[in-house]
């Protein structure tokens, strides 16, 4: 309580000192209180007068202000007079409105209905004529119907005779030119350049556009036409080349009978590069490891051909020669004319054992990348199923196509070992028979071919 | 006549729902007969021909005891039991392939599958259907396929084996 007082007492302390200040600012003349002093009493003086003569003024201005009031009166009473009659016009009106209104729907009757239908065919077909590839041959047809739609729909207006033969001219044309092949120039955007030439388009119905033996399509947001950017296989593009040129005889066409959606989802399916670039990295290797084995297999295949129809040329000839593994074997009998039987077969099976790597060279290679290819592609699956897992753990299981690029990796390193597994494994297997059929006959049958030259000889 | 038609439709409908896979596992399985039976032909026929005349040739020689007769007799059976396992290395690993290629029709197959499930978005069971049976298919040929080939192959080897240890009896030293 006394805190209180106290910050009161110095508040009005604080006011009486800035009040003090500000009269010293105004009258800075004043030096003295008695100066001061005289100066208000002047002050009071001049006011007084002021104020008198305020009063006498507006006295005489009283007069004035009734005669303003009684004009203000008058005014107000004339308005609400107008106000009400206009109200009584605006219900009469209302009123008259309805009746002409009522008069019309009477007289309207069915043709009501008939401009519902032509509204609602109206706004279909626009719909319709979007999407049909019919409109790179007439374009802007949309826009009329768009236009005849909206008027109908405000119910002032009422379609004329020439709008609703129009309605029936266009879909009249658009049932007519579904059943026809025909030619006509327009711009087409180029697939690799991106640049617009003018050209000839065929339109097969309602259902292919083709240019240039290449597949159309319709860009329905731009009304313009575009080479897909994926064409079909071969087998259809040939039809569309051959459609284009055929002079009044029937051709085979490859028709989309869902007017583009195919071929548009043909955009989407990968191709066979897209497809092993899925594989990533493990795909990478394991066709690597692939390639190598193919390279060491070709190289196996000649070199075993060569010495395979040298030996078998040996076989023939009585006198060896050392080009060939059986000749340098069967050289150990010429070169050893005297060595006892035991002798010779030693060194007949050392040289022998000198001509088996040279055959077998290179094979377990390609038996070791048959094996490894497959287990890659496994190694694949596993890291495209983590892959898949993680991005459930980020994204959750709504939408499949976040998983798709796992599971992709996953079958496609499979695929892909499995396609280096198969050849190497065939290869292996014709390579293998080939050198062990050399080598049996280096093993088993050198002794024998040389003891019948040798009976021959005798 | 017309039941032919009907059966060649069946197979024909068969192949397309099994996919290109099938077509290679039916290749396989084809050029894996054909050796079968080539095998089969030669075992019977052709080898007991060539058997008959290396017994013929032992036996018109003047001695069969030396160095030089037990060389050449070594060969002669070499060279027979060459021409009895001749392809049968290349019968077994095409047995060996028939399950691969039918494990790259699954794969392949499960590739269609995901693909439908990227494009259309959904897990529709009916638009899965194809590439479901494209999987299923070639591996149950695969199967098929190496079992028949398995049998053949393995009786096929048998014989040979046996077949050269006969001719090795019946190729004697002393008499």
């Amino acid at each position: 309580m006394k805190s209180i007082f106290k910050r009161l007492l110095t508040a009005a302390a604080l006011s009486t000192t800035m009040t003090t200040s500000v009269f010293a600012a105004q009258e800075n003349t004043a030096v003295n209180l008695d100066q001061l002093l005289t100066q208000l009493e002047q002050g009071k003086l001049f006011q007084n007068t002021q104020n008198e003569q305020r009063e006498k003024e507006f006295l005489a201005k009283k007069a004035q202000q009734v005669q303003m009031l009684n004009e203000a009166d008058a005014r107000r009473t004339q308005l609400t007079q107008r106000s009400e009659s206009l109200e009584t016009t605006f219900e009469k009106n209302e009123i008259e409105l309805a009746n002409l209104s009522e008069t019309l729907n009477n007289r309207m009757g069915s043709l009501k209905e008939l401009f519902g239908v032509l509204q609602q065919v109206a706004g279909d077909m626009q719909g319709k004529f979007e999407n049909s590839i019919i409109s790179a041959q007439y374009p802007n047809r949309g826009v009329f119907l768009d236009e005849l739609a909206q008027k109908m729909g405000q119910s002032s207006k009422l379609a004329s005779v020439e709008e609703i033969e129009r309605v029936w001219f266009e879909l009249q044309r658009e049932m007519t030119e579904s059943g026809k092949i025909t030619r006509f120039d327009a711009p087409v955007m180029n697939a690799d350049t991106g640049t617009k030439n003018q050209q000839e388009v065929v339109r097969v119905g309602a259902f292919n556009l083709v240019s240039n033996g290449k597949f159309l399509e319709y860009v329905k947001q731009t009304g313009s036409l575009a080479e897909l950017s994926r064409q079909p296989s071969d087998r259809y593009l040939s039809t569309a080349s051959a459609v284009q040129e055929q002079k009044g005889e029937l051709v085979e066409f490859a028709l989309d009978p869902t007017g583009g959606s195919i071929l548009g989802l043909l955009v989407q399916a990968p191709n066979m590069t897209e497809r092993v670039e899925q594989g990533g990295t493990v795909g990478y290797v394991i066709l690597a490891v692939g390639l190598i084995g193919l390279l060491i297999a070709i190289e196996r295949f000649i070199s075993l051909t060569i010495i395979g129809g040298k030996i078998k040329r040996q076989l023939k000839q009585a006198t060896p020669s050392t080009n060939n593994p059986l000749g340098r074997v069967m050289k150990v009998k010429t070169d050893n004319p005297t060595a006892d039987s035991e002798t010779l077969e030693l060194k007949l099976s050392e040289a022998i054992l000198r001509e088996v790597p040279k055959l077998a060279r290179n094979l377990t290679f390609i038996k070791i990348i048959s094996v490894v290819a497959p287990l890659l592609g496994l190694l694949g699956t596993v890291t495209g199923m983590i892959n898949t897992f993680q991005a459930i753990t980020l994204f959750g299981t709504g939408d499949p196509k976040l998983m798709a690029g796992g599971i992709s990796q996953a079958l496609v390193t499979t695929v892909l070992g499995l396609v280096v597994a198969i050849p190497t494994l065939l290869l292996y297997t014709v390579l293998n028979t080939r050198s062990r059929g050399l080598i049996s006959i280096l093993q088993e049958q050198s002794a024998g071919i040389i003891a019948e030259r040798a009976e021959q000889g005798e | 006549m017309y039941a032919f038609f009907e059966m060649m439709e069946a197979i024909q409908a068969f192949m397309e729902t099994g996919g290109s896979v099938l077509t290679w596992i039916a290749a396989l399985i084809f050029v894996m007969w054909i050796l079968i039976f080539e095998r089969i032909a030669f075992i019977k026929f052709g080898y007991k021909k060539y058997e008959a005349t290396v017994r013929k040739t032992w036996e018109k020689r003047s001695e069969r005891k030396s160095w030089n007769a037990m060389q050449i007799r070594e060969a002669m059976i070499s060279r027979a039991s060459n021409k009895l396992n001749e392809n049968l290395l290349l019968l077994n690993a095409l047995v060996a392939l028939c399950p691969l290629l039918g494990l790259m029709g699954t794969v392949t197959g499960m590739i269609e599958v995901f693909d439908v499930m990227a494009i259309s978005g959904s897990g529709s069971a009916r638009s899965m259907a194809s590439g479901v049976s494209k999987a299923t298919i070639p591996t149950m040929a695969g199967m098929v396929g190496a079992l028949s080939g398995v049998f053949a192959s393995t009786w096929l080897s048998r014989s040979a084996k046996r077949e050269a240890e006969l001719l090795e009896d019946h190729l004697t030293t002393d008499h």
